[in-house]
């Protein structure tokens, strides 16, 4: 028989976790989780099946990593990361003053316990929910703590990168956790990039969003980690009373991923868009699991997701709008729609819609297609030839949820991005 | 001077109910050269637009018989981007719609299109002659930054047409019934645009059911077709003569056994 996970790496996360300095307590939240972890299985999502990947084997969660260069921010306030080790961070002095956190996590378990203790994979994203967060409650090795206290609005955006080291054998467990009190209003956007190609890695990042009544935080997110990596990426949030979370989330990676991703609406009249852009390439399998539940009375969710499949990769889009009994007057709008650029590509979009209230309005939207011909015959009329007018009718199916998000900047990397892959993918 | 040559052109399209291939040009002939400008006139349903797809070189449409030549050289094996770089231009009656694209970066990737990849048209000379020609067409910047055709009224849309026209510079145009759904004050705008690209460089083959575009742009030649054919050709005056006998009239002039579309 396989050794379980406890008993392989028992020593190894207590070791870790006293090399950290970590207090007792969360070396027992690392322990316990590691311990339950044997009994929890793997979380199911509709027509994704990755069992093959092996999330549930970890390996060298406790590697240093080698990472020491990096690009600068381009936002005023910033951190960012290499393999769990913060390598440069700044935060205006007005918001420090006003009570704003931001810093590395194994500071904030250490520097603000009470905080830590009351969100940490206790609201959102539960540590025995699944095996792969049971894993990730053990091993967590590197991420962030961003607070924003009552009544706070950050004017300038937070942006937060994260290098995962490929140049070593590490997995890549980040751990986000933002917290948004009454009346805050914040503007984070997150990175996700892969260095060195050496060793293939595993990644188990859970973002958690906490908001409490009358906040806005706009959550933005580019997705590039490499071929070489495989991941869980899971993101959450849950809102106050007439909170809003917009997520604007773009899975550009090159490896396989399931996303895991979406916003439990509590909070009477609370709100969500969750906006999602995917390329897949190569070989290559992402998952995307986008599930919004209304839970308060009055609530919004809405999901758009636009994907673009090239060569013989494989891309799943599921929308699933929840509305449980007692959301009154609750709405669930999804979009999910996937274009195929090759005969060998696969792409899904199934909507999920599950209603357990009478008094709301819900509506789906999905499809898998092709190319629209009309438009290729017009730009290539023009002497465009045959893969940028494919990029351009691309962008255009796409843009529909690019302009929808707030940020330029966002847009723009975006944008960007996307060109990137697409020109990868057209080779 | 280049020459623009249909030769003994057929070309069919699949029934999309039976599969089967129908023929809608017979055997067209035509020949022009840059600094003319041809007026194709003919009813409904006649293969006017066909012809101008065909030349294009649209999927849709297969030739079976016959031959287009650009200088002599057949372009039936090109695509239709290579076309449109060796200088042929179709403003089409029914533009595609591109949101997420705009107008601005479509033609900016149309005009680099024709050039090297190291001596892409610089934005300022761009801009500068996005302007001029915007100016020609009353257009304004605003348009330009919209998206391709996108929410664009009839009428806008066949400006734009000819705005890209007059931003690629090709050698020969099809104006495909560009005079289509224009009030006249479009049409005298959009005749100025094509009337500011004549000259030894610029040939043009306009397809129109109406005369009256033919007083703004006048042409050199006259063709009338029915029934997938040229059937005659003249000068400007036979567009006159079509205006006062009808279709039908110079059907019975010529005894030809054609059904048109719209008799009653």
């Amino acid at each position: 028989m396989r050794p379980s996970l406890q008993d392989k790496y028992m020593d190894d996360v207590v070791q870790f976790s006293h090399q950290n300095n970590e207090p007792d307590w969360f070396t027992k939240i690392r322990t316990d989780n590691l311990e339950k972890s044997s009994d929890l299985s793997l979380p199911r999502y509709e027509k994704i099946n990755y069992r093959s990947w092996r999330l549930d084997h970890p390996t060298d969660f406790d590697a240093a990593s080698v990472v020491t260069s990096y690009e600068p921010a381009t936002s005023k306030n910033y951190i960012i990361q290499a393999g769990g080790k913060t390598l440069d961070i700044h935060l205006q002095p007005e918001l420090a003053d006003k009570g704003v956190i931001l810093t590395d996590i194994f500071t904030a378990i250490k520097d603000y316990p009470e905080l830590i203790q009351k969100y940490y994979m206790t609201k959102v994203v539960k540590a025995d929910d699944n095996k792969l967060t049971a894993i990730h409650a053990a091993m967590m090795n590197g991420g962030i703590f961003l607070y924003i206290p009552r009544n706070v609005k950050v004017k300038d955006s937070i942006q937060a990168t994260f290098v995962q080291d490929n140049s070593i054998k590490r997995d890549f467990n980040q751990h986000i956790l933002l917290v948004a009190e009454d009346n805050s209003e914040v503007t984070y956007l997150e990175n996700f990039i892969t260095s060195g190609d050496a060793e293939e890695n595993k990644a188990n990042i859970v973002a958690e969003v906490i908001t409490g009544d009358n906040t806005h935080v706009h959550y933005s997110a580019l997705d590039q980690l490499s071929e070489s990596t495989t991941s869980y990426l899971s993101r959450r949030g849950i809102t106050g009373a007439n909170a809003r979370i917009d997520w604007a989330i773009g899975f550009m990676n090159d490896g396989n991923v399931i996303g895991d991703f979406g916003t439990d609406l509590l909070g009477d009249g609370s709100h969500t868009e969750a906006k999602v852009v995917a390329i897949t390439t190569g070989e290559q399998v992402q998952g995307i699991d986008t599930k919004v539940t209304n839970y308060g009375r009055h609530t919004i969710g809405h999901i758009l997701q636009h994907g673009v499949i090239l060569e013989s990769s494989t891309l799943t889009f599921n929308g699933v709008g929840h509305i449980v009994k007692g959301a009154r007057g609750s709405d669930a709008q999804q979009e999910s729609r996937v274009l195929m650029l090759s005969r060998h590509a696969r792409g899904d979009a199934n909507p999920i819609l599950l209603i357990d209230e009478n008094d709301v309005t819900a509506g789906h939207a999905a499809s898998v297609g092709r190319v629209n011909e009309e438009q290729m015959y017009y730009l290539m009329s023009r002497g465009i030839d045959e893969a940028t007018a494919q990029r351009l009718v691309i962008r255009g199916f796409l843009s529909s949820v690019i302009t929808e998000i707030p940020e330029a900047e966002v847009r723009d990397r975006l944008t960007q991005m996307i060109e990137r892959k697409l020109i990868n993918g057209q080779q | 001077m280049s020459t623009l040559e249909v030769k003994d052109l057929h070309v069919s399209v699949t029934d999309e109910e039976n599969g089967k291939g129908q023929e809608i040009l017979k055997g067209v002939n035509l020949k022009m050269s840059t600094g003319e400008i041809h007026a194709i006139m003919g009813p409904n349903g006649t293969g006017k637009s066909t012809l101008s797809a065909a030349i294009m070189g649209d999927s849709a449409y297969q030739v079976t018989q016959g031959d287009v030549l650009l200088d002599g050289k057949s372009i039936l094996d090109m695509p239709v981007d290579e076309r449109a770089r060796a200088g042929l231009f179709l403003a089409m009656q029914y533009p595609a719609e591109i949101p997420g694209v705009t107008n601005i970066e479509f033609m900016r990737a149309a005009i680099n299109a024709r050039r090297e990849k190291d001596d892409q048209i610089p934005v300022r000379k761009f801009i500068k002659m996005l302007d001029e020609k915007q100016n020609i067409l009353d257009m304004t910047d605003e348009m330009s930054g919209r998206y391709l055709n996108e929410g664009f009224s009839g009428g806008e849309k066949k400006r734009n047409e000819i705005l890209q026209l007059l931003m690629i510079q090709p050698k020969f145009a099809i104006l495909d019934e560009i005079d289509s759904g224009l009030d006249i004050d479009a049409l005298k705008v959009v005749s100025r645009g094509v009337n500011s690209m004549r000259g030894d460089n610029f040939g043009s083959l306009i397809i129109t059911h109406y005369q009256r575009l033919l007083n703004y742009i006048v042409p050199d030649q006259v063709h009338i077709m029915m029934d997938g054919r040229i059937v005659q050709s003249g000068g400007p005056d036979l567009a006159k003569k079509l205006e006062d006998e009808g279709y039908a009239g110079i059907r019975d002039d010529l005894n030809l056994d054609v059904k048109l579309t719209d008799e009653i």
